[in-house]
């Protein structure tokens, strides 16, 4: 049909270069997890940090962990590991403090 | 005979035992006459256990016959021994074990007693103070849950990869058959075929393709489940989902005539008649049932004239329609597509979106989720459908009633949008008048020399007188016309 011995489709003139999409309709249509659980991040290792609550620290340590997984490649690496790395302080910063094992919240 | 002897033996034997006491008491009782030298006794007794250390041992009267030997705390019993000393003096004949002498002391064989008799209750040391690896067991879950995470997030990111491969060795050929250009970034200076996806996440992939009669170029993007995110795969045990592989043809302007169409499941008819602009606004009516044209029940038809149908519904596409229709989401075909609507905060916006010639295509990939890469050869033939579509697109053509129809719905469309947007836009230079003068105004008070000041404001009136005049001037010609 397209791909017969008389006519090939092919047109080597008519090469249109690749356009990623326009960056204002990406936010609508990507998905804002990856953002969503960086902010979550942050404010758990936050709270982890200066109301010295174990248990914020390490849902810190996922909520960044769950971040990274869900990124964007052309996303900022700076930014994913600046969050993973506020989460892990806060974890060795709340053991330091007090090394006791951590109480379930309920 | 013998029998009763010794039975008689150990009865003698027995009483002169007891009267042997007996007469220990009676010794005592001789010793009551002697009570200063009893009582003597008990003081040296006494003062030598106050010396000694907290252990004190006490005699009873009969050193000869018995000595018991009792420990005791210190001061503990002092009174009660003395006490007990006159009882015993007292009763003596009556009991062979007097339970006055033993006064003092119930407190203590009861207290050791109860000991015994008491259960000894263990108390747990509370977690915080131990300092087992076992009192971290939280701890321990958080990391085996990481860990867990991190093993999901390769092997899911593995597995993507495994199955973006698969298509593309699939595809490859009649895809490099078909355009020049199979690959591009972007990136590269040149327009070469990168002959690879471009991995836009751990679960999209991308490929660009052109160089083709009809087409500007094709999109491909392969969205696969997120089987990097261990989250995810616990939602989707609740409710099972497809990979997909979205299509985007865009068409040259003069290959493809004007029409909006779109055939698929009723489901997602329903849901791209809310969100996309073009179906909304052209493809008023609900999704109607394509059994007439020999479409399996879950494929419904969107179309803006039923012309448009008759002629895109021939037999080779309702061919791959019916026997590809589990792997068919949606087909959408429209010269007007824009992309979904775009709620702005200012309500409307005030240009009409640009609009592209596009075919668009959603596949899903066989499997619901369970997907393996020789699942990838099932959506062949779908590409050959595709290939398809861009040619008849570009065959198909309406006739004059059909244009006509057409034509008229685009402009009722623009001026719809137009009626909407008049008030706002009419608010718009309104206001971009009004910053005009505020900001000339505040140029003239701004003005310290007060010559240029006056200069300044003689000329902004009669600016204004100027544009009263034209418009004045226009209502005259308008009314002389009108007449």
């Amino acid at each position: 049909m397209s791909t017969n011995n008389m006519s090939d489709p092919r047109r080597p003139n008519k090469v249109l270069r690749y356009k990623p999409p326009p960056s204002e309709c990406n936010p609508a249509l990507d998905d804002p997890t990856p953002d969503y659980m960086d902010l979550l991040g942050m404010i758990f290792s936050m709270c982890g940090l200066m109301l010295k609550l174990k248990w914020c620290a390490w849902v810190a340590v996922y909520c960044s962990f769950i971040s990274c997984a869900n990124s964007r490649s052309s996303e900022d690496t700076k930014q994913m590991m600046s969050s993973f790395m506020l989460s892990i302080s806060a974890v060795v910063m709340s053991y330091l403090q007090n090394s006791q094992p951590m109480t379930p919240p309920w | 005979m013998k029998v009763l002897h010794t039975f008689c033996i150990v009865l003698l034997v027995f009483g002169s035992v007891s009267e042997a006491k007996f007469d220990d008491f009676e010794d005592e009782e001789d010793i009551v006459e002697y009570d200063d030298n009893d009582f003597a006794e008990f003081e040296d007794v006494m003062e030598d256990s106050v010396t000694e250390s907290p252990q004190r041992v006490i005699t009873t009267e009969d050193d000869e016959d018995e000595t018991t030997v009792e420990l005791e705390g210190p001061d503990e019993n002092q009174e009660g021994d003395f006490e007990d000393v006159d009882t015993q003096e007292g009763d003596t004949e009556s009991e062979p074990y007097d339970d006055e002498e033993f006064e003092g002391y119930e407190d203590k064989p009861d207290t050791s007693s109860s000991k015994n008799k008491d259960p000894i209750t263990i108390v747990d040391v509370p977690a915080h103070l131990q300092n087992s690896w076992e009192s971290y067991y939280l701890e321990i879950l958080m990391v085996t849950g990481l860990l867990a995470y991190i093993m999901n997030y390769i092997i899911g990111k593995n597995k993507n990869s495994r199955l973006a491969q698969a298509w593309f060795n699939t595809h490859r050929e009649l895809l490099e058959s078909n355009f020049t250009l199979v690959g591009d970034d972007g990136t590269n200076k040149e327009a070469s075929s990168t002959g690879k996806l471009n991995q836009e996440n751990e679960h999209i992939y991308n490929l660009w393709c052109s160089g083709r009669v009809c087409c500007e170029g094709m999109l491909i993007q392969l969205r696969f489940l997120k089987r990097q995110d261990l989250l995810n795969v616990l939602a989707r045990m609740m409710r099972p989902v497809s990979d997909q592989v979205q299509i985007k043809v865009t068409m040259n302007d003069e290959d493809m005539d004007t029409y909006v169409f779109a055939v698929g499941t009723r489901k997602a008819l329903v849901r791209l008649q809310k969100e996309m602009q073009d179906l909304s606004e052209f493809c008023s009516d609900k999704p109607k049932s394509g059994a007439k044209y020999g479409l399996p029940d879950s494929l419904a038809i969107l179309s803006e004239m039923g012309e448009v149908t008759d002629g895109m519904m021939d037999t080779k596409m309702v061919h791959f329609l019916t026997h590809y229709a589990d792997k068919i989401e949606s087909v959408h075909f429209s010269d007007q597509f824009s992309g979904p609507k775009i709620m702005q905060e200012e309500g409307q916006p005030l240009k009409l979106p640009d609009t592209k010639r596009t075919l668009l295509f959603t596949f899903n990939v066989p499997g619901s989720g369970n997907t393996y890469p020789k699942d990838m050869e099932a959506l062949l033939p779908l590409m050959n459908m595709v290939i398809y579509s861009i040619d008849k697109a570009k065959k198909f053509r309406l006739n004059r009633e059909g244009k006509q129809k057409a034509d008229k719905n685009r402009a009722r469309v623009e001026e719809n949008f137009l009626k909407l947007t008049h008030v706002q836009r009419q608010e718009a230079a309104q206001s971009r008048r009004e910053e005009k003068k505020r900001a000339e105004k505040e140029r003239i008070m701004n003005e310290e020399d007060p010559e240029k000041q006056r200069r300044l404001e003689e000329a902004a009136l009669r600016r204004e007188q100027k544009k009263l005049e034209k418009k004045q001037m226009k209502m005259k010609q308008i009314k002389v016309k009108a007449m």
